[in-house]
């Protein structure tokens, strides 16, 4: 019995790793236990993960990497999340890759100021499982 | 009731204890010397002005009441002053440290989905039992932390709302399709009826499914040993009325005037046996009130219970939120 659902998630792991196997995430989390679960949870559905711990790095790894799709916090060291979001959309070379806000910052403002700024969409860590992150992702990269 | 009342107002020691002064502050206390002073104040200007028949003595003794009308009146002020205070301190750290609490829920919750997901195999049934319900606990964790955020909010009058589009008959099945697994367990028959039509509207998604989420559940929890959980979704001229009706313990006719308070549980037989914060009526009639429709129950003790909200159906269609 186990056995089998293994297999079948193995299969199904397999595919997954196929279908995103090019496409290269940017995480941007300060929190190193956040940062290390995404990082393995997305690696295993077959993306390419990068990481960054605070907003300045990760605004640079955003010009020097060119991701597909960057996962980013709000409250990070040295830069916000709001102000990375300003810069990587006001550069015409990272303008177009979409940015998902995740962070436990739930209040409205927070999510009218992010998505005003760009974002393609706010998530709430606490209010999401790593599952409904991953196919958040997926829907916005088939798009 | 008012005698309960009247009693109340006079129990000067359970006041001071609830608002965290000393006897002498409580303002009933203060209230009832103030009313003291100026019975014994008029009557002592009654007799030295019939004695004295002097203005002078009259206006002395007139100011020094009204002094001493204004000590007292400057304390009732302070005492409630330092109560409200205290009470906007205990909003805020309720807040920050919900705040703080989100991000080790979401490390937690995060490494069971992830064990769950990748690395359990191998694992025995009971390890997979045991995961599952530290996973469950964290879960739980989760909405309470939510809970707490959103009655501090509400407290400081700050909850915010979002508006998305919801269909309200789609989110009540998948509610429904969720409670399943409790109602099994309590030998609750679910049932569901609509009126023909969609059930359009617009409000915040995650909180009307909060406000669906604690009327259904309790309905289930305070069943009993067996029985039936009703929702019946209709329309109302302009708004959509929602009732969830159960034939469980019912409310005691002594405690339906408190439910909804905070922090409020009814006595009954089942209270002890189930989980719960008393917080779920009071923040779900705040986000019905706030989205614009109303909360009200039914109650008979060891009939049952029928708890109805109502939203105003959406005109226009609009997405203002994504999120």
């Amino acid at each position: 019995m186990l056995k089998g659902a293994g297999l079948v998630r193995a299969v199904s792991n397999s595919i997954a790793k196929k279908s995103y196997m090019a496409k290269k995430i940017l995480i941007v989390e300060d929190d190193a236990v956040l940062q290390k679960v995404l990082t393995e949870y997305l690696t295993s559905e077959g993306f390419e993960i990068s990481s960054a711990l605070d907003g300045e790095t990760g605004l640079q790894m955003s010009k020097t990497i060119n991701p597909d799709l960057i996962l980013l916090d709000i409250i990070l060291p040295k830069k916000d999340g709001y102000e990375v979001l300003k810069e990587v959309k006001s550069d015409s070379k990272t303008k177009d890759i979409p940015i998902i806000l995740l962070t436990n910052l739930d209040s409205i403002s927070d999510v009218e100021k992010a998505l005003e700024l760009g974002a393609t969409t706010y998530l709430v860590k606490a209010d999401y499982k790593l599952e409904e992150v991953a196919s958040k992702i997926k829907e916005i990269l088939e798009k | 009731m008012l005698k309960q009342r009247i009693l109340n107002e006079f129990n000067f020691k359970k006041q001071a204890e609830e608002l965290g002064v000393s006897v002498w502050q409580t303002p009933s206390f203060l209230f009832i010397v103030m009313g003291v002073v100026i019975v014994a104040a008029i009557f002592g200007v009654y007799v030295a002005s019939k004695h004295y028949n002097s203005p002078e003595i009259v206006i002395i003794s007139e100011s020094s009441v009204v002094a001493l009308l204004f000590t007292i009146g400057n304390f009732i002020i302070s005492t409630v002053e330092s109560v409200a205070k205290a009470n906007k301190m205990k909003t805020e750290f309720v807040s920050i440290a919900s705040h703080q609490l989100k991000t080790p829920i979401s490390e937690m919750r995060w490494e069971m989905e992830l064990l769950k997901s990748k690395y359990s195999s191998g694992l025995s049934e009971k390890q997979l039992e045991i995961i599952n319900e530290v996973a469950h606990s964290g879960e739980k964790m989760g909405r309470l932390v939510n809970d707490l955020l959103d009655t501090a909010r509400i407290d400081q009058g700050s909850l915010a709302l979002a508006k998305d589009n919801i269909n309200l008959r789609d989110m009540i099945d998948e509610l429904v399709q969720s409670q399943k697994a409790l109602a099994n367990a309590s030998n609750v028959e679910l049932v569901v009826s609509f009126d023909e039509g969609d059930f359009n509207i617009v409000a915040d998604k995650r909180r009307i499914s909060v406000v669906l989420d604690n009327l259904i559940s309790n309905a289930i929890k305070y069943i009993g040993k067996s029985g039936m959980v009703e929702i019946i979704l209709e329309r109302k001229d302009d708004l959509v009325q929602v009732c969830i009706r159960d034939n469980g313990v019912g409310i005691p006719r002594s405690e339906q005037a408190r439910i909804g308070e905070k922090f409020f549980r009814s006595n009954n037989p089942i209270k002890n046996k189930t989980d719960g914060t008393g917080l779920g009526l009071y923040i779900a009639k705040n986000i019905v009130e706030q989205s614009g429709g109303s909360l009200w129950f039914k109650s008979i003790e060891n009939v049952g219970s029928e708890f109805y909200f109502t939203l105003p159906i959406s005109k226009k269609v609009k997405k203002l939120l994504h999120c």
